[in-house]
Order: structure tokens, then C-alpha cells, then sequence
């Protein structure tokens, strides 16, 4: 046996493809496939300029300008908190999904509903209720999940039928509301913000006061906590985290807690854009776990874990509400809210089979 | 080589006769554990809403429960097939208003016979079946999120053939399957009767069709069913079509115990009560395991739950509380079942 | 695949020739040259140490690998291989060692999948039920057993299924891979029973295994394998255990490290009676500080799960650990973390890697908690600097620690998932199977490593199955056999003594 010498035995990493020699167009494409915010991004290009040009010919409703694409944001507001639920969700890997925020949502906003209306709480400790409420909620799942392992899918089902039949039982079915979540309404109206407010177009408040800190708060704990490396370290290897003196039990519970959190905060978002806190809030229709299933999807969210950012989720919100804005522009009525259906259909298959497809071309998403 | 030539010179093999007589059985029993279980508490419910609400166990009360199973277990049957493959498909609702919707517009503008009708609903399910199942078995991609995109295809073709308002004149042509009198044979709802026959079908077809046999391998461990040379993918394309077969005419079903008038609500939810009625029938979500009397006793708990609430005067909607429940419990004790079993 | 050599023509009296084989994998030779040839009805044993060529031998014969060279002949006609489908028609079944099976199936199903017996569009399972009996009496299953879930078996029993499943594809040659190393011996008793039976109805049996004394019991014939050859071919009559071993490791003499400095320092993990019931017994030995101590033991002696026990992923029945004089209980491996131990797992996909992370983060994962003064927080800088520095320390070859890891050869990888256990320098680290599927190069390179390590003061345990490895870096050389330390060697012992000492040469008779 003779001992090779390590400096003639450099292994060169395998490479999927040629370097050098390739085309700008072609690594332009490369990098459109395998990078999910470059092409949310391009798509959104795509979506604002196709909806000028129709805006300019005449062919909209309505001015698909800055102040209608800001005033839409307030849609933006449940979608991408849910949607980062779910990032934060599946992004734990084990098939992990949470079709139970939408109920939670519910559930939640009836809680804060009660408490702040009928009960006469301050908002700060009814909003500390509805966010304990939706911790707890969701910590039920955690448990069902990590503790005792339930899949995903089943134990957020169970709870999904639960919380939702809870919302309509103790709300007796009826909307709760009052003067106070009246005047509350106010806090989901457009505001300026103050400086260069009167530069820029009006924004609604939901955006200042819930989405923008939530979506700061968990990009910070995925990229700047160790509960964010355990994170995608769980999701993509769970039994590997193990080995490297990971707890993983507890780490996967707290991403189904910290998703009942979320859907705490959105339901008082909801009980505002309302002005009444709706026992079927967030599951009447298509409910919002599923839209927000889809955005994770659409921002590069890998159903497998381990794979996934914020600025996927918060593009992709980007991209169906700007998209779907458009829509109501350019085919008013219930024609509008239709092909919504269809856009976000389309745009989940495609993207789910493009996910697949860069897998395998360029192996990695 | 043949088999017999090896085991022949085995000395400690008793004669043959006695031997096929002892291992005739090869299969588990027909009728699970968890199903008696099942059986059990559906009867006891039975009986504690008979004593709780006199009006519970007469034919005004059961006969309408039975109609209301039988979409929902109809479609289980089919989603057994899916699930057992380890896979699953959340678009049934939209499938189901869609060709609901289709099917009513059709009878509403031209004068369709019932076989006509039927089979219009059972095409295009099965189109639409074909579809989930070409991208899921060939597109390589989960089947949670292909099929959550294809559902809300489904409901933008559907709202397209609403238009901006409700389906109105339905005509009866569907009645052999809805509530009336002309719904029932004997006493007993034709459209129960017939998941029932379509049940008994599939259940034999799942344990004793080669084909049957080959969804368990495949939900159980797809490299090894490769190995074996079992064709995967015609496979599971087959489970997602026949979901989509059985969505046409579990959509005629539910036509036809509704009023004259179709909504656009229809079909919402539906989805996950029949991923609920298989789950707690006893299939496992990971694959591999699964029965279609399960499924059937599944939707049977769970409408005994909903027309049991409600004729208890309880809120109608603490009736999915206790599908949750029921899920947790279902699901729950396989679990620990599975975890002792481990251990020992 | 070309018939060169008109030899291949020979007389019938083989079932299956394999002649002047060759097959390379990239550069690398795998098998450089093989000649095997087994008679009818016969039991030939194949050995060799890890990468001497026998999977890849195996792998030729079962269809899933296709020879640059050389000839395949069948019942003395020359044949082609070309995928596993041919080699199936050809009668050639492989039992792997891990069961291909379906757990929620019936074991009467399990054997007939893909392959029914059917009657009129439905599966007949009379005619089944009646061949099963055959089938499973031929593999020492009782008859009740043909309708219980696979999954419910024992190991052992779903090994016996699988041969069972093998037989009802009718097999003339039969490969078995390593099928005694999950077995406890009354069970490796009923294999023996079972091949027995089968070469009485003229199967042939191909037997890889590492336990050489078993071989005394159940082979007719046996090839060595060495360095991508066969050695040879003889009656098993012809050799013993000792003479077995000196053919597999040649006439190489190993190295061993240079007498480490602190051989004489405290002790640091120190067993007392430690055991684990089914898997090991009454293990007591320490390890001090500076000093690397080999637990050399053959694919299920225990070895591995006593690593197992000290890191915490399993629970010992019984007996005690002390850590640096203290008796401790280890329940979780962030626990055995917590007091100074670090594990290199033995399955770098499965338990080391996270395959599309990066190499920073594969690398950090184990200590987050260094990358910031403020608890609970990382700073993505730090992730670099460390990662970096491992880069540099371990010789990874890798243009960015950006990089995945999955896009790394196997033994840069492994030095990644290395420098994982070394951040925090440990007290105690664990390697098991530390050079397992990686080149002779990065082999060097780890196992400079890890001597430095214990040159720097910490105390080291290698569990590995790879004889020229624990001679190499030992300090210490303890023999794990059938759960028990078997002997003890320094490093002055030779490859052939220990060797034999953990194949069992003592208690060959014992088993027979």
C-alpha cells in the first residue's frame, strides 16, 4: 500500500456545471431557475410594466399607479405574516405544514374581540391575549408534532376543525364588536409617514405596525439567532442535529408556537380591518392558511425543509398583490376576483414544478 | 428450479395438505382492530343519542345522515386509494364544485338524461383526477402543493361557469339520489347503497388485486416496489383518477340532496372532511396502510357527530370539535400503539 | 464488455465464472483483476477488508455494476450482464443487509410482491398460502408467521424473509452480504440451517463476511480479496483463521503513531461494567488524557453502540461512566456536549452532514453558541472567521466556505463534519469510523488530525472496523467481539493477531 502524498491527491469538487465558456444569457437563465428572488423580482418588473402599459392604452378601471399599488398593500398584511408562519413552519422539515393558522386567526380574534370590546381591556393587554392565545394554540400543535409525532398535515387538521368550531361556539356564530374595535378601525386607514410622508404615497398602517416588525423580527431569528442555524439544520437533517447535540424536540415545537403567535398578531389586524372581530375571520372561503401555503411555496419555500428566506415570502406577497390589484383593474367585478384564482393556481403549479425542475437540472432550488 | 423441488427434501416439512390448511390466510383479518373499535363507538353514540333524542334513531333522522355519508365516504374511498400511496390531494373540493356546477348548468339547458348526467360528472372528474395524477406521478412534485394550486384551478373553472350568480331550476333529474322518497329503495338512500357496492369494489380490489396490493408497496417503500418491478407511476396516476371518477358522481350525489338552487359555497371544505373521515378510519397519512371500511365508518362518525350535535340542540358547530377530537384520538393512539410496539 | 479469453468456455461443473475482471470508477481501480467461480450446491465465502473489491464484485455479479473487462459465464455459457433484470433472469438473488421489504405487508405478501400468483384478475392466495409454507419452512420460519406485518419482525426474521423472497424468484445462486453481522449467534445457527438446506437442492451461495470463524462452519470454499484482487481460491480445509487474516492484510506492515506525549495524563472517561442490554456487556476500560485508544470491533460487535452510550443517544442498562473522576449520567448528547464530549458519527449522510447547507454552517452548528458574546445570537461574521480558519487548519479544499457540502468530495466532507467536533476543543472526542468512504489522501490528512489532538491533551476513542487504521493512530488497541472487549494489544501487535482475535479464532468451535 503506498501513501499518496496530500498534495497530489487534491479533489476537486463536482462541479453540475462548466465553468467559464457559457453565454450571459445562459447563466442569466441559470440564475432566473435556481434563484427565487431574482425571478419573483423579474416578475414583478413583468406585472408592473404589463399593468402600466394597460393602465396607459386606457384598458383598466382604474389608475394602476403608486397610490393604488400602496393602498393594496393592506392585503399584504395577513397574507405575508401568515406566509412566514408557514416559511418558519416547514422550513423544520418532517413534512411540517400549519393549516391551523386560519382558525387561529379566528379563534384569536374573537379572544382579542371579547377582551377589547365587550371586556373593556386595554389594547396593549388584549393584544398580549391574543398573542399568548395564539402561542398557546399553536404550542398545541407543536406538542402533538414533535413530542408525540403526529404528521404536520394531521395534527394541524385536527386542530384546524377545533379552533375553528371554538371561534363560532363561544362567539355564538356572531361577529363581536363595539365602539372601541369601531374606532379601532382607524388603525388599518393609510397613514403618511412622517418626514417624507408627503413625497410618497399613503401606506396603510398595518404595514408600520404589524407586518414590517414582523417581518423584521423573523428575518433577525433566522439569520441572526441560533435558534435560526437550528432551524434549517433540523429541517434539513433532523437526525444529523441530533448527532451534533441538538435538542430537537423543543426547537420544533416552538416554530408551531411561533406560528400561533403570528396568527395572534393577524387577527387583530383583521379585527381592524373589519371593525369586528369574525368568528370565521380566517377560515371563511378558501381560509388563509392556504394562500399563505402558497406564497411559502411561490418564495422558494421547500415543502421538504431546510430551504427558505424571508425575501422569498416577502417578494412572492409582493408579487400576488400587485398581480391581483392589477386583475381588478383590468376585469372588474367578480371576473376580477376570479382570475385571481386562476393567477394564484397557475402561478403555485408552475412553481412548484419549477422547484422540481431546477432540483434536478441544477441540483439545488 | 421450481419451489417444490427445494422444499421436498426438507426434512421437517409436515405433509402438504395440513400445511395449506394452516397458512390459508395470508392477508390480516378483514376487519381491523381500530374498525371494531370504529364500529364500537359509533354504536354506543347510536345508542346514547337514541336515549338522549327519542327522535335520533327513526328513519326521518337516520335516513338523511345516510345520505349525507355518502358523498363524503364515496370520495374517501378514493382518497384511501391516494393516501395509501402516500400521497394526497386537497383539490376535491374544488373538483367537486366544479363538476357540480357543470352538471347542474347542463340539466338546467338542456334536458339530460340521469345516465346522461352521470356520466358528464363522472368524465370530468376523472379529467381532472388524470390531471393532479400526471403531475404528481410524472412532475415529480409534492402532492400537497400541486394539488393545492389544481384546487384553486378547479374553483376559477367552476365561478367561470357561475358566472356572477347562483344555478337556478335544477331539475329533478337526479332524485334517485337525494333525500325524497324517490332517493331510496327499501327505505334505504340509493346513493348510500351504491358507496356502499363501490366500497365493497374498491375494498376487494385492495386486498385481493395484484393491482390493490401493489398501492400498499408503493405507500410503503417506493424504491423497493421499483426493485420488484411494479409500475409506479401508471399507479398512482390510477388512485388520482379514480378520486376524480368518484368526485363526478359524489358531485351528483350532493346535487341531488340539495335544493334546486346551487351555490357557490359548494364543495368548500370538503376536502379536508374526507381527509378527515380516512384518517380517522385508520389510513395512514405516511402510506403503506389504509382501508376503505375505515373510511366508510369514518364519514359515518363523523355525520353521526354533526346530526347528533344538532339534534341535541347543541351548537351546530361544536360538531367539528369533536372531528378534531376524534383525529387526535385516531390518529393519537396508533401513534403510542406504534411507539410500544417499538419498544418491545 | 467484450469475450477477450475464449477460457470462459470451460467445463460446466460452475454455476456461475467470473474471469479476469476489471472496474474502475473514475481514475480509481476498484477491482484491478478478479477471478471467481462457484460449483453448484456449494457455500463460497468472500472476504476481504473494507475497499478490497468485494461489493463492487458483487455488485458486478447482481447486474447493478457493468466490468470494463473480462468474461461472465453461466452453467459454462458465456453471458452478459447488463442490468439487474439479467442477472435476476439468470437466477442470481442478493439478500442485502438492509431488508428490502414492506413493512405494513404480510410476510406471505412480501415474498410474492411484483410477482403474484393470480387466479381469474385476483391474487391467488390458496396457491401462495401453499408454496409460503415451502418457502418459509426452507428459511426456518414458522408457518403462523406468513401473515403477520413485516414490519413487526425482528431483524433476524426479516432477513430470513428476504432469503425466503429470494427463493420464490427462483435463485440458483444466491448472494448473501454480510448477513451474520445483525445476528446473535442462536440466530446465525438458523441461517446456517437454512443455507445448508438450500445448498442440499443445488443453490449456490455466495457469503461475504467478516467473521472469519463462521466461515469454518458454512463454507465450502473461500476467495480472499485484497487491494481490487483475488488472492485466492481454496477448500476452506486448507487454512485457518490466522492464515485467513494474513491473506487479507498481506504482508503490510502498519505504522503506528509516534508514542504520544501525555500517554501518562489523568484519566478522563473511564466505564466501569458499562452495559447495554442486546448489545453489550460488563465494557470497562479508560482513556486518559493525550492518548488515542482504538475500539476496534467487526459491523455489529457493539462497538459502535457503546460510542453510542458515552455521547447519550442511547441509555446503558447498567454499570457506571465517569467523566474526569466525576460518575456521570449522560441522557442527551447536548448533555455529553455540555461536559466536554464530541462524537464523529459513523454515517457522515445520515447522521453528519446537512447536504445542502453550507460548509460554514455545517461546520458552526455544533457550537452556535461561541459565534456571539450575547446568548441566543450569531454573528454571520464569526460563522466566517471560524469556519475559515478550519478550512485553513484541515486542509479542505473548497473555493468558499459558502459552498454546500454536498458538493464536496467524501473525505473533504468528512473533515468538515471533523472540524464540527473541534471548535470547542473537546475532552473527550469520539470518531467512529472516522475514514469510512474516504481517499487514502484525506485518510492521512484525518489522521494527523486527530494525533494532534491528543498531542494537544485531549482524550481520544477511534471505533472502527478498518484494521489498518486502529494500528496506525492507537495509543491502545481494545477488541470488541459479541459485545465484549475480547482482548486487549498495543500498537506493536500485529494485523493478523487482532484480526483473529476479533473474528473469534478461540471460539471457533464454539459455534459449530
Amino acid at each position: 500500500m503506498t501513501l499518496v502524498n496530500e498534495t497530489t491527491h487534491i479533489q476537486v469538487p463536482k462541479q453540475p456545471k462548466k465553468p467559464g465558456g457559457r453565454s450571459v444569457a445562459s447563466r442569466g437563465l441559470e440564475a432566473l431557475l435556481t434563484n427565487r428572488v431574482v425571478l419573483l423580482a423579474v416578475l414583478i418588473v413583468i406585472v408592473l410594466v404589463v399593468m402600466t402599459i394597460l393602465d396607459t392604452t386606457g384598458q383598466l378601471s382604474g389608475p394602476y399607479n403608486a397610490d393604488y399599488l400602496a393602498s393594496s398593500l393592506i392585503s399584504a398584511v395577513p397574507l405575508a405574516m401568515l406566509g412566514m408562519a408557514q416559511l418558519l413552519v416547514i422550513l423544520s422539515g418532517k413534512g411540517g405544514i400549519d393549516l391551523s393558522v386560519g382558525s387561529i386567526v379566528s379563534l384569536t380574534g374573537i379572544l382579542f374581540g371579547l377582551a377589547y370590546g365587550p371586556g373593556g381591556w386595554d389594547f396593549i393587554p388584549a393584544l398580549l391575549l391574543a398573542v399568548v392565545a395564539g402561542g398557546v394554540f399553536g404550542a398545541v400543535n407543536g406538542v402533538l408534532v414533535a413530542y408525540i409525532g403526529f404528521p404536520p398535515l394531521i395534527a394541524t387538521l385536527a386542530t384546524y376543525y377545533a379552533y375553528r368550531s371554538l371561534a363560532l361556539v363561544i362567539s355564538n356564530q356572531k361577529p363581536v364588536s363595539s365602539t372601541s374595535i369601531q374606532d379601532f378601525y382607524s388603525a388599518a386607514q393609510s397613514v403618511e409617514i412622517p418626514l417624507i410622508g408627503a413625497t410618497i404615497p399613503l401606506v396603510p398602517l398595518g404595514i408600520f405596525t404589524f407586518l414590517i416588525p414582523t417581518v423584521i423580527v423573523v428575518w433577525i431569528v433566522l439569520n441572526k439567532t441560533t435558534f435560526g442555524r437550528r432551524l434549517y439544520a433540523i429541517g434539513t437533517n433532523d437526525v444529523a442535529a441530533q448527532w451534533s447535540g441538538i435538542n430537537v424536540r423543543p426547537n420544533r415545537m416552538a416554530v408551531y408556537a411561533i406560528s400561533g403567535v403570528i396568527a395572534g398578531l393577524v387577527s387583530v389586524v383583521t379585527v381592524a380591518q373589519f371593525a369586528s372581530a369574525r368568528p370565521d375571520a380566517g377560515t371563511s372561503g378558501n381560509g388563509m392558511a392556504l394562500p399563505a401555503i402558497t406564497i411559502a411555496v411561490l418564495g422558494g419555500v421547500a415543502i421538504t425543509g431546510g430551504i427558505g428566506r424571508v425575501s422569498g415570502i416577502v417578494l412572492a406577497t409582493l408579487l400576488i398583490v400587485w398581480l391581483n390589484a392589477g386583475i381588478l383593474l383590468a376585469l372588474p367585478g367578480n371576473d376580477g376576483s376570479q382570475f385571481q384564482l386562476l393567477a394564484l393556481g397557475l402561478v403555485l403549479v408552475f412553481a412548484s414544478l419549477l422547484n422540481g425542475l431546477t432540483k434536478r437540472k441544477y441540483g439545488g432550488i | 428450479m421450481t419451489i417444490d423441488e427445494r422444499t421436498r427434501p426438507a426434512p421437517a416439512s409436515p405433509p402438504r395438505g395440513s400445511g395449506s390448511a394452516t397458512a390459508k390466510r395470508i392477508l390480516p383479518l378483514p376487519v381491523t382492530g381500530q374498525e371494531f373499535v370504529l364500529i364500537g363507538v359509533i354504536v354506543v353514540l347510536w345508542v346514547l343519542l337514541g336515549i338522549f333524542t327519542p327522535a335520533f334513531l327513526t328513519a326521518n333522522s337516520i335516513q338523511p345522515l345516510l345520505v349525507s355519508v355518502a358523498p363524503i365516504a364515496l370520495i374517501g374511498v378514493g382518497m384511501t386509494f391516494i393516501i395509501i400511496t402516500a400521497g394526497i390531494d386537497v383539490s376535491v373540493g374544488g373538483a367537486i364544485m366544479l363538476c357540480a356546477v357543470v352538471v347542474a348548468k347542463t340539466m338546467v339547458s338542456v334536458d339530460i338524461p340521469l345516465i346522461g348526467a352521470v356520466a358528464l360528472a363522472v368524465a370530468l372528474g376523472l379529467v381532472l383526477g388524470l390531471v393532479n395524477g400526471v403531475l404528481i406521478a410524472y412532475g415529480r412534485v409534492a402532492a400537497i402543493i400541486i394539488t393545492f394550486g389544481t384546487a384553486n384551478l378547479f374553483q376559477f373553472f367552476a365561478l367561470r361557469v357561475f358566472g356572477s350568480s347562483t344555478v337556478n331550476g335544477i331539475p329533478s333529474t337526479l332524485e334517485v339520489f337525494g333525500r325524497g322518497e324517490a332517493g331510496r329503495t327499501l327505505g334505504v338512500p340509493n346513493s348510500f347503497a351504491i358507496m356502499i357496492v363501490i366500497a365493497a369494489v374498491a375494498w376487494w380490489y385492495l386486498r385481493h388485486a395484484a393491482g390493490g396490493r401493489h398501492l400498499f408497496a408503493i405507500g410503503g417503500n417506493t424504491n423497493a416496489a421499483r426493485l420488484v418491478g411494479i409500475k409506479v407511476q401508471p399507479r398512482v396516476m390510477l388512485a388520482y383518477g379514480l378520486t376524480g371518477a368518484l368526485v363526478g358522481l359524489g358531485a351528483c350525489f350532493i346535487l341531488a340532496s340539495g335544493t334546486a338552487t346551487l351555490d357557490q359555497s359548494v364543495g368548500a371544505g370538503k376536502e379536508l372532511q374526507v381527509i378527515a373521515a380516512v384518517v380517522i378510519g385508520g389510513t395512514s397519512i405516511l402510506g403503506g396502510r389504509g382501508s376503505v371500511i375505515g373510511t366508510v365508518l369514518g364519514a359515518i362518525l363523523v355525520q353521526t357527530v354533526t346530526s347528533g350535535v344538532t339534534q341535541l340542540g347543541w351548537p351546530s358547530q361544536l360538531a367539528n370539535l369533536f372531528v378534531g377530537i376524534f383525529i387526535i384520538i385516531a390518529v393519537g393512539t396508533d401513534l403510542l400503539r406504534e411507539r410500544a410496539r417499538r419498544k418491545a | 464488455m467484450s469475450a477477450e479469453t475464449p477460457t470462459a468456455t470451460a467445463t460446466a461443473t460452475y454455476r456461475l465464472e467470473l474471469h479476469d475482471i476489471v472496474k474502475s470508477y473514475g481514475g480509481v481501480r476498484a477491482i484491478r483483476h478478479a477471478d471467481f467461480a462457484i460449483k453448484p450446491g456449494t457455500v463460497h465465502a468472500l472476504v476481504g477488508e473494507n475497499g478490497a473489491g468485494k461489493s463492487t464484485l458483487i455488485k458486478i455479479i447482481a447486474g447493478a455494476e457493468i466490468p470494463d473487462a473480462g468474461t461472465i459465464a453461466f452453467d459454462g455459457a458465456v453471458t452478459t450482464i447488463g442490468s439487474t433484470s439479467d442477472s435476476i433472469a439468470l437466477g442470481v438473488q442478493t439478500v442485502y443487509q438492509e431488508p428490502q421489504l414492506f413493512p405494513e405487508l404480510s410476510v406471505a405478501e412480501n415474498v410474492f410482491v411484483g410477482r403474484e400468483l393470480k387466479k381469474g384478475g385476483r391474487v391467488d392466495w390458496k396457491a401462495e398460502a401453499d408454496q409460503i409454507h415451502g418457502l418459509l419452512d426452507t428459511v426456518g420460519l414458522p408457518d403462523r408467521i406468513a401473515t403477520m406485518p413485516v414490519g413487526t419482525l425482528s431483524i433476524a426474521e426479516q432477513q430470513q424473509v428476504s432469503i425466503a423472497k429470494a427463493l420464490a424468484g427462483d435463485a440458483s445462486v444466491l448472494i448473501l452480504d454480510e448477513p451474520s453481522a445483525i445476528l446473535t449467534d442462536s440466530e446465525i445457527e438458523v441461517l446456517f440451517t437454512v443455507i445448508r438446506r438450500l445448498t442440499a437442492t443445488g443453490v449456490s451461495v455466495i457469503y461475504i463476511s467478516h467473521r472469519l470463524d463462521e466461515l469454518f462452519v458454512i463454507a465450502d470454499e473461500v476467495t480472499v480479496m485484497r487491494d481490487g484482487e483475488t488472492i485466492t481460491t481454496r477448500p476452506i480445509g486448507e487454512l485457518s483463521v490466522r492464515e485467513i487474516a494474513e491473506l487479507m492484510v498481506g504482508g503490510v506492515l502498519a505504522e503506528s503513531r509516534p508514542k504520544g506525549a501525555g500517554t501518562s495524563g489523568e484519566t478522563v472517561l473511564e466505564l466501569t461494567n458499562l452495559t447495554r442490554a442486546g448489545k453489550f456487556e460488563n465494557i470497562s476500560f479508560a482513556v486518559r488524557a493525550g492518548e488515542i485508544v482504538g475500539l476496534y470491533g467487526l459491523v455489529g460487535s457493539g462497538a459502535g453502540d457503546i460510542a453510542g452510550v458515552v455521547y447519550g443517544m442511547d441509555k446503558a442498562t447498567s454499570g457506571t461512566m465517569r467523566l474526569s473522576g466525576e460518575d456521570v449520567v449522560v441522557k442527551r448528547p447536548s448533555q455529553a456536549k455540555k461536559i466536554g464530549i464530541r462524537l464523529l458519527p459513523a454515517n457522515r449522510s445520515a447522521q453528519g452532514s446537512f447536504s445542502f447547507q453550507s460548509i460554514s454552517l455545517n461546520i458552526v452548528v455544533g457550537e452556535l453558541g461561541k459565534l456571539s458574546r450575547i446568548p441566543g445570537w450569531v454573528s454571520g461574521r464569526a460563522q466566517q472567521s471560524i469556519a475559515r480558519d478550519f478550512i485553513k487548519r484541515l486542509a479542505v479544499k473548497t473555493p468558499s466556505e459558502k459552498q454546500p457540502i454536498s458538493a464536496m468530495s467524501g473525505g473533504n466532507a468528512q473533515k468538515v463534519v471533523l472540524a464540527r467536533q473541534l471548535v470547542e476543543t473537546p475532552k473527550l472526542l469520539v470518531l467512529a469510523e472516522p475514514t469510512q468512504g474516504v481517499d487514502v489522501g484525506a485518510k492521512e490528512e484525518i489522521h494527523r488530525i486527530i494525533s494532534n489532538l491528543a498531542d494537544d491533551g485531549s482524550a481520544v476513542l477511534v471505533v472502527t472496523s478498518d484494521l489498518g487504521e486502529v494500528l496506525r493512530i492507537s495509543d491502545r488497541i481494545l477488541v470488541v467481539r459479541a459485545g465484549e472487549i475480547a482482548a486487549e494489544f498495543t500498537p506493536q501487535a500485529t494485523q493478523v493477531e487482532i484480526l483473529a482475535a476479533a473474528a473469534g479464532d478461540q471460539t471457533s468451535e464454539t459455534l459449530s
